[in-house]
């Protein structure tokens, strides 16, 4: 290792591993002591590195330093718990435990089953967010407030919730949990709901969005990876993921700001994600299952090869919404069903489906909603209705940066009738 | 080029940081190695965190002021530098020294 220099986000991924290998081995009740030990050592790290050089191996160092410190801890724990329950049967047999590094392999098997237990389907889906964000991707309090958009005092209870909820589940000296191939379903929709935070967020700065779409990415590969995860469903979304972060740096502008699909240069789209996309997506087509993932990817594919948007095949993406709709059905989903559906078949067609579609009151009220209805107005020539709807959009647009994308999309439709 | 002893400093009304996260902690480390880099020649002596310490006198009873003292200073380090404006800088840019509730003391050493 070069004298000095540690790998990007070096720290971060450390504590991840170190917290998983450390739950292998001790039992995830222990989490809290885990997660100081593991903070303990990642600060003696940055404090002895700075005048010794760093170790050839950081991680096997790393290691060392929290296990010591674990252990002790939990020899103090256990000598209190004896004096308390006036005896010794709780002590914890470390002395059974192998306080050697464990290989790559072991650490990718403890980061799996720390995957799994993060997304125990039993705890709310918000709580394995935060768990997983916690303890896997190694980011604090702040940092998670800051991604998830909630307050530092919201993630506390919901960590602290999750915590205590995974306490009475695991059994003094249990050390893992199975990584039980029922619980797939249940950790993909954490993951995708990860990378979606990162991906459709429009409250967040592209750096920090970013960060949250290639640790959903890192994990998925981790499932993907292994024997009980490697399903034709992880395979759809490590597809989907793919499509959606080969084209991410062409979603911002320079300044910042979201731009159209219809305006990004293509020429920016990293082709070598979307091959490995396409690969996976290959991987995905096996066997019976056809899921929500398979219908993203297949749209995102379809969005990715396209040479430019007018030469997109729209009749494919209808059909492919269409599948979407049948497996999840969603008024999302018919509302993006019918922006496809207008490049296909024409504005009229898509109104009138949308005009017999009886939308939760919750997207009738959302920019989203009153944005399509205006372009399509626009486009089907009514003007006044366009106009309409088009304000409307305006003022439910959730943030600036949605608001300046909007009047981009609308204003040249807009001002044709102030011209007028 | 004359010796300087740096002495960090606990300074009243700082605002007691959480524990940092790992990310923090890269970035400190990137800003420290940076640091160390850029006035490699002038650090002699990198010093350190203090530990627990204890005031040597002919007079017993000053331990209870020292308690105070020991808790106010964090670490040293012996930087060279061709004049004290030069030094103060040398420790202003050091990562973690001067900050919220945390200064820096620069004082000449008088060789013999």
């Amino acid at each position: 290792m070069n004298p000095g220099s540690l790998p990007e986000h070096f720290f971060r991924h450390e504590s991840g591993r170190l917290v998983a290998v450390l739950s292998g081995r001790v039992g995830v009740g222990h989490l809290e002591l885990i997660e100081d030990a593991v903070q303990s050592a990642l600060l003696t790290a940055v404090e002895t590195w700075k005048s010794a050089p760093i170790p050839e191996n950081p991680s096997a160092w790393l290691y060392r330093v929290a296990w010591n410190r674990l252990v002790g801890d939990l020899r103090q724990r256990t000598r209190r718990l004896a004096i308390l329950e006036k005896h010794s049967g709780t002590a914890f047999p470390l002395s059974s435990v192998d306080p050697e590094i464990a290989s790559e392999k072991e650490i990718a098997d403890d980061l799996l089953h720390m995957l799994f237990f993060c997304c125990d389907p039993t705890m709310p889906v918000e709580s394995q967010l935060v768990l997983s964000l916690k303890t896997l991707c190694g980011w604090d309090v702040r940092e998670i407030g800051l991604r998830l958009f909630i307050t530092e005092e919201n993630v506390y209870k919901r960590l602290s919730r999750a915590r205590s909820h995974l306490k009475a589940r695991s059994r003094p000296g249990a050390s893992s949990h199975p990584a039980d191939p029922d619980s797939v379903a249940g950790v993909l929709r954490v993951l995708y709901l990860l990378f979606s935070e990162g991906y459709l967020s429009i409250r967040l700065d592209f750096a920090v969005r970013n960060d949250l779409c290639l640790e959903a990415l890192r994990l998925t590969d981790l499932l993907a990876r292994s024997s009980v995860g490697a399903t034709p469903e992880t395979a759809a979304l490590m597809a989907l993921m793919h499509f959606h972060q080969a084209r991410s740096s062409s979603r911002v502008d320079g300044s910042g700001g979201l731009v159209l699909l219809e305006d990004q240069d293509r020429s920016l789209w990293n082709r070598d994600l979307i091959q490995r996309g396409l690969g996976w997506l290959e991987l995905s087509a096996r066997g019976e299952t056809y899921s929500r993932y398979h219908a993203e990817a297949a749209i995102a594919a379809e969005h990715s090869l396209a040479p430019s948007f007018s030469q997109t095949d729209w009749g494919k993406i209808v059909h492919q919404y269409d599948l979407l709709i049948s497996v999840e059905p969603s008024a999302l989903h018919e509302l993006n069903r019918a922006v496809a559906m207008a490049e296909a078949t024409g504005s009229a067609a898509a109104l009138a489906r949308l005009e017999n579609a009886l939308p939760p009151s919750w997207l009738v009220l959302s920019y989203q909603w009153f944005a399509v209805l205006a372009d399509l107005h626009f486009r089907n020539g009514a003007q006044d209705l366009g106009n309409r709807y088009f304000l409307k959009a305006l003022e439910s647009a959730p943030s600036p940066a949605i608001k300046d994308l909007l009047s981009r999309r609308l204003a040249s439709y807009a001002g044709k009738t102030k011209a007028e | 080029m004359a010796k300087y002893l740096c002495i960090q400093r606990g300074l009243p009304g700082g605002v007691e940081g959480g524990s940092p996260s790992p990310e923090q902690m890269q970035q400190m480390y990137a800003a420290f190695q940076a640091w160390q880099s850029e006035f490699g020649k002038n650090i002699v002596d990198l010093g350190g965190r203090l530990g627990e310490g204890r005031l040597v006198a002919s007079t017993p009873k000053i331990d209870g002021s020292f308690i105070e003292i020991k808790e106010l200073i964090g670490g040293y380090m012996i930087v060279s530098a061709a004049s004290l404006d030069e030094a103060s800088e040398i420790a202003r840019g050091c990562p973690g020294l001067v900050g919220p509730g945390s200064g820096v003391e620069v004082m000449e050493i008088h060789a013999p």
